[in-house]
């Protein structure tokens, strides 16, 4: 019962860090996307909260906080609540698997703990991606709940979107499935140790650019960013599928997509960058003679990678304008899934001929 | 026919552009240099003001003379020279001073007013003028139905120099509407 009560202990510790993690960087997020955009855009972003406007996250959460809540008149009030929850849980609970540092353990009371990854399971992609799919759940049901048409456009819209390119999501990974031979990313991440060359990006028999390209416009148009932010187009369906929420549902929401970037930044780095792999081979910790300390610079990494990527969504943002909804089906279909299933055909016929090589 | 086949077909070069996103990345190296060049055009407004241009057209005010007597004469010209009748003067004999007539009662519809400066162009003696005043929100727009106290108000914070009458200024020229005990004695 002890042993029992420690795990669950520590096993709490361990979400509540990565919780805390991710809603931080939540935070750090809305604020920066501001900023980086107002930048590009020979403007300055918010000034007003705090010296340069650097406590207006905070005072977003305390407005949203104390809005008033609206549920529509027609609205389904079970489902109208419900969504705002089905699309944060899948957000936040693909978390559970990305591996954050090396793969080390200690030991607390004759347990053995990992303290990066808080469930290393060995269908850990799987799991990611069925959970994300879950959350197109969240956006159809709010967009259908709240009684108004531009919600429930978004909706529509934002299904056919999420069911399309989660394909090529899923397509562009089984490359790198191929190449490191195991479905969990611990062991994916493990296997892209030594230097930036062995990287799933980079490594041979097969570099994964092209998967990678896929990846990253796929992923930008399953977080429904821009160009690919067609459910919530704010020019043609006011905010769609969130039309109708206010206050704290809306939130919810708003923390569910950036949680999802995050998420996907965190799978890209993982799965295609080398997780918390430095791109030289060890660390420099262990180099100057300081080895207890190389989780720092590996968890460092880690995040230098997924910021590079949130940035480029950033990025995007403020260089692209929105794709016609033709155009975005045909590109998905017509252009993205051919990339990445010939990318598996390659993939699998390098690997081959390697290992029958060798 | 033949012409719409050879322009549909893409050479190598264009395939090149297309699979590495050229045309994308010459965009995105736009927006990074923006960045990376950060000259923001943004001014803080409440905390910094643009400066105005000299021909500003502000808030009316009406002004006075150096000796704080009004210039009105109440002539009416400014409410016919308004095309959105902004203005409504009451125009009265000055008590005990036959010959000279003043505006009683002033009034100004700010509401209504797109700053076209017309009626300070009619005033014959220049006495409305346009201050470079333009924080007026307010929260009730009855507040911007002026009276004539508050025009005056506004012309006394915005002109603190002001004029001398007309007719100290031009001793030999022959003005009406001026009180006699104003006009200085002839030179001998």
């Amino acid at each position: 019962m002890t042993e029992f009560g420690l795990r669950l202990a520590i096993s709490m510790t361990q979400i509540a860090a990565v919780m805390g993690v991710v809603v931080i960087t939540v935070l750090i997020l809305t604020l920066a996307e501001r900023k980086v955009l107002g930048w590009m855009q020979d403007r300055m972003g918010p000034m007003e909260v705090g010296p340069y406007g650097i406590l207006q996250p905070f005072a977003d959460a305390i407005k949203l906080f104390f809005k008033e809540d609206i549920v529509p008149a027609g609205a389904n009030k079970f489902l109208f609540t419900m969504a705002p929850i089905l699309c944060l849980i899948p957000a936040f609970i693909g978390f559970a698997v990305i591996p954050w540092g090396p793969n080390q353990t200690f030991e607390v009371g004759g347990i053995t703990v990992r303290p990066f990854v808080i469930s290393d399971i060995n269908i850990g992609i799987l799991y990611i991606l069925a959970f994300a799919s879950l959350g197109a759940y969240g956006i159809i049901l709010g967009g259908w709940a709240s009684n108004s048409k531009y919600s429930l456009l978004g909706g529509l819209r934002s299904a056919a979107q999420i069911i399309s390119y989660e394909l090529n999501v899923g397509l562009s990974i089984v490359g790198v499935l191929i190449l490191g031979g195991s479905l969990s990313l611990v062991k994916i991440t493990d296997a892209q140790a030594g230097g930036f060359w062995n990287w799933y990006l980079f490594a041979l028999p097969a570099p994964q650019i092209f998967a990678f390209v896929v990846y990253v416009i796929s992923s930008v148009a399953e977080t429904n960013r821009v160009p690919f932010d067609l459910p919530e187009a704010e020019s043609e369906l006011v905010a769609g599928f969130f039309t109708e929420y206010s206050g704290l549902r809306f939130a919810f929401f708003f923390l569910a997509e950036y949680a999802n970037m995050v998420l996907v930044s965190c799978v890209a780095a993982a799965m295609f960058l080398g997780g918390w792999n430095a791109p030289y081979p060890g660390t420099i910790m262990a180099f100057i003679g300081l080895p207890s300390l190389a989780w720092v610079e590996n968890t460092m990494w880690f995040a230098v990678k997924t910021y590079s990527f949130l940035f480029l969504f950033f990025w995007l943002r403020a260089t692209l304008p929105r794709l016609r909804y033709d155009q975005l089906m045909r590109f998905g279909w017509k252009v993205l899934l051919p990339i990445a299933l010939g990318n598996i055909v390659v993939t699998a016929l390098a690997v081959f001929f390697y290992q029958q090589m060798k | 026919m033949a012409s719409t086949a050879t322009t549909k077909r893409l050479n190598l070069h264009e395939w090149f552009k297309t699979i590495t996103f050229y045309e994308i990345l010459v965009g995105m190296k736009a927006t990074l240099s923006h960045l990376l060049n950060y000259r923001p055009v943004t001014l803080q407004y409440p905390h910094e003001k643009r400066t105005l241009p000299d021909n500003y057209r502000g808030m009316l005010a009406l002004l006075r003379y150096d000796d704080g007597t009004e210039k009105c004469v109440g002539c009416d010209l400014c409410e016919a020279a308004c095309p959105s009748r902004v203005i409504r003067v009451v125009s009265a004999e000055v008590p005990d001073e036959p010959t000279k007539r003043y505006s009683k009662e002033y009034y100004m519809d700010m509401t209504r007013c797109l700053f076209c400066g017309m009626c300070v162009d009619a005033c014959p003696v220049d006495a409305l003028g346009m201050t470079r005043e333009f924080e007026w929100a307010v929260y009730d727009k009855r507040q911007l139905h002026l009276n004539k106290q508050q025009l005056l108000a506004i012309g006394d914070r915005s002109f603190p120099v002001r004029e001398k009458r007309l007719e100290l200024q031009h001793p030999n020229v022959a003005f009406f509407n001026v009180a006699f005990k104003h006009v200085p004695p002839k030179p001998d």
